[in-house]
């Protein structure tokens, strides 16, 4: 798993690349929260370099998103490849985010 | 599905019983994956559905016990292109076939955090199977191949 951080306008994009599977979920959070915790704007996770997503990866996001909300901060999704965006569909997790 | 009686056995794997050990599994799969030319979509079912019920494993079989964990995992080719990875292990008894459908919540906030895996083993996969043989739990997860 490999993540590249850019800042554009107010927002924070996050271009992650790779699996988001059980072993790799914990330093994804990690990360995650860092940028949570680091700036004051929106984060936007690109994952168009994402081909394998897990419910531990869901469970990441789904942390970053809660403590995002609770800051009345944005958090979207974006550039979702099918298999990716069949997962967060089946799950729920469609419904949760914005996905652009 | 105690004995996948009509399949031949492809290949096997012992694995351990750490987090970090889940990598094994999934790489031995992929391995078989590409060597038995299977679909992307029978790949990324069995992928899925093999690492959600290893995390549940390895994350809740062994814990408060002092048993050494023994994880085998088999792959079996059935009749009419399906396949079967059968997952046994000498841990505590789970039936993930027993989880509940966890509820589709209406905001982020009223989200619960984790219940999914067992949602998307369901969907992704053709069936399901539990069953506790003696000290084992053996849970058979079978999808289509044929493509």
């Amino acid at each position: 798993m490999h993540i590249e951080r850019e800042q554009v306008g107010s927002d924070v994009v996050l271009k992650v690349a790779g699996r988001l599977d059980t072993p790799n979920a914990k330093p994804f959070e990690a990360s995650l929260m860092e940028v949570v915790s680091m700036t004051d704007g929106g984060i936007v996770v690109n994952l168009a370099g994402v081909d394998y997503v897990s419910s531990s990866g869901l469970r990441a996001l789904l942390v970053a998103g809660k403590a995002m909300r609770g800051a009345k901060r944005k958090l979207a999704l974006s550039s979702l490849q099918p298999q990716i965006r069949e997962v967060f569909d089946i799950s729920g997790f469609s419904t949760l985010f914005e996905i652009n | 599905m105690a004995t996948p009686a009509a399949g031949t056995l492809v290949s096997t794997i012992d694995v351990g019983a750490r987090i970090d050990d889940i990598t094994d599994a999934t790489g031995w799969l992929g391995t078989l994956a590409d060597e038995q030319g299977w679909p992307d979509a029978t790949r990324f079912a069995l992928e899925l559905s093999l690492e959600e019920a290893l995390t549940n494993v390895v994350s809740y079989g062994f814990a408060g016990t002092d048993r050494q964990p023994h994880i085998r995992i088999e792959c079996w080719r059935l009749p009419e292109g399906r396949v079967a990875v059968r997952l046994i292990d000498n841990g505590v008894p789970f039936d993930p076939t027993s989880i509940a459908e966890p509820v589709v919540p209406d905001s982020i906030e009223d989200a619960r955090i984790g219940g999914h895996g067992v949602q998307l083993m369901r969907h992704f996969l053709e069936t399901l199977d539990y069953s506790r043989e003696g000290e084992e739990n053996q849970l058979t997860l079978v999808a289509n191949a044929a493509g």
